[in-house]
């Protein structure tokens, strides 16, 4: 945080974003780190930067479970529910 | 009781993007300041919060008062304040600019060439500006001085009820 | 609207998960297959932060399952089927690697602290009239060109950003942002405090913000 706790720099911002996001800023940090973003639009974008990294982030898809695996896996199984 | 509020363009919250529903219409919420409830201005606190479009309010219910902001648990939009149009905006930023400029004259160098590349981006930058200036010559008072040498203008101008 | 900022206690099973366990315990095999279909990839991909190599992984993940049959019986339910199942896959991954989970400091894995989240070049000096600020801003990454931010090649460097992150900010972010698991989860799966998952999962987006910028300024 800045010297001045009266307002917050674009510095903070980009420390605090994922506080924010999370909504685990207090109260008072919080109201600064809005006041910030309601007069500089660096910071807005750079918000919008993160927020649109975790969104692409969210579209990283799943790969299927593969076929020799499984069929250890399910031998496993058998070895299991014999014993 | 009687408060404001800034809009976007579309009518939604700056902050939640919260829909509005047509003034008259009460609003409910539990209050948690900067979470939850509505969130609304003093004249003193306008602006920190200068934007688009800026409506009265009436609050109702439990009334919060935070440092730049209250909270209540129950709100309306009363009217949108017709006269902060584009030209009371501009008005306002040539105002901020000039004090800015004049506060500017008695800190060091480099304060002065942040103010007119930043006329562009508006009220609520070059607001920030001109109180950041006063800040640094005169410490965190100075700050809120010029803050509320900023209110005093938009409630003259817009005929606020101070 | 409204949250509060306390944080939810972990969540435990789903009514589903539940009837698989019960499934599970009567020895029934397709509830076993749902089960790996349901898990095998996570499991793989969490292992994977671990280890050195995709084999070194699918080894772990079996023996995990094996982990997950023979304590079956006793899971309590505390917390989700999945949380355990997963706590089980990171066990068995750190002490296959000669490591205890709690032995490990934070640091070696969280990554440096030096890898800031912004160059500080970007910023105006402590001299200058406003310390901190941005010098040039970023850009409005909204203001793309049409499709450029769902292009295969776009997530492909998002793809990349995250291989390229220390171990346990890939857990996280994977967990969080891929898996779309909520922080109370992660930090029971994990054994991290909030705060600890809460810094990792800044770091990791902010690097992979970073390679984005990257990208996107070219």
């Amino acid at each position: 945080m800045s010297e001045h706790a009266d307002h917050i720099s674009c510095r903070d911002v980009v420390a605090l974003v994922t506080d924010y996001f999370e909504r685990a800023l207090p109260a008072e940090q919080l109201s600064l780190f809005e006041q910030h973003l309601n007069f500089c639009d660096g910071c807005i974008s750079y918000v919008e930067q993160m927020r649109l990294t975790k969104e692409l982030v969210g579209r990283l898809e799943e790969e299927d479970v593969p076929v020799e695996a499984k069929d250890r896996l399910l031998q496993a199984f058998r070895d299991w529910d014999r014993s | 009781m009687i408060a404001y509020k800034f809009l976007r363009e579309d009518g939604a919250g700056l902050f939640t993007s919260f829909a509005w529903p047509a003034p008259g219409e009460w609003v409910e919420a539990p209050a948690e300041e900067c979470r939850s409830g509505v969130h609304a201005c003093r004249v003193g606190d306008l602006p920190f919060w200068v934007a688009r479009n800026l409506w009265e309010v009436e609050l109702d219910g439990e009334v919060y008062e935070g440092r730049t902001k209250v909270v209540a648990t129950r709100g309306r939009l009363v009217r949108r304040i017709e006269q902060w149009d584009e030209e009371a905006r501009d008005d306002y930023v040539a105002m901020c600019a000039e004090r800015a400029h004049e506060l500017a004259a008695s800190a060091g160098p480099g304060w002065d060439a942040v103010i007119e590349p930043s006329r562009p981006e508006g009220p609520a930058l070059l607001g920030f500006i001109a109180a950041r200036i006063a800040e640094e010559l005169d410490g965190p008072e100075a700050y809120y001085g010029e803050r509320a040498s900023q209110a005093g203008w938009l409630v003259d101008r817009l005929g606020l009820r101070a | 609207m409204g949250i509060s900022g306390t944080p939810v206690a972990a969540v435990g099973p789903t009514p589903e998960e539940l009837q698989l366990v019960e499934r599970l315990r009567n020895r029934d095999e397709r509830a076993f297959e749902a089960l790996v279909e349901a898990f095998y990839p996570l499991m793989l991909r969490l292992a994977r932060q671990y280890c050195s190599s995709r084999a070194v992984a699918e080894e772990v993940v079996q023996e995990a399952w094996v982990g997950v049959l023979k304590g079956i019986d006793r899971f309590e339910g505390r917390s989700s089927l999945k949380t355990w199942v997963m706590r089980i896959v990171v066990n068995t991954a750190m002490t296959r690697s000669g490591r205890e989970a709690r032995s490990v400091p934070f640091s070696a894995f969280a990554g440096d602290d030096d890898e800031s989240a912004v160059d500080a070049e970007r910023f105006r000096g402590p001299d200058d009239a406003f310390p901190g600020h941005w010098n040039a801003y970023p850009r409005d990454w909204r203001t793309l060109p049409e499709g450029t931010l769902q292009a295969k090649e776009t997530v492909d460097v998002v793809r990349e950003a995250i291989d390229e992150l220390p171990p346990m900010q890939r857990v996280v972010i994977l967990l969080r942002d891929v898996e779309g698991w909520p922080a109370e989860e992660v930090c029971e799966a994990l054994e991290l405090s909030e705060g600890n998952q809460r810094v990792l999962l800044h770091r990791a987006r902010s690097a992979v913000r970073k390679r984005l910028e990257g990208y996107l300024d070219e």
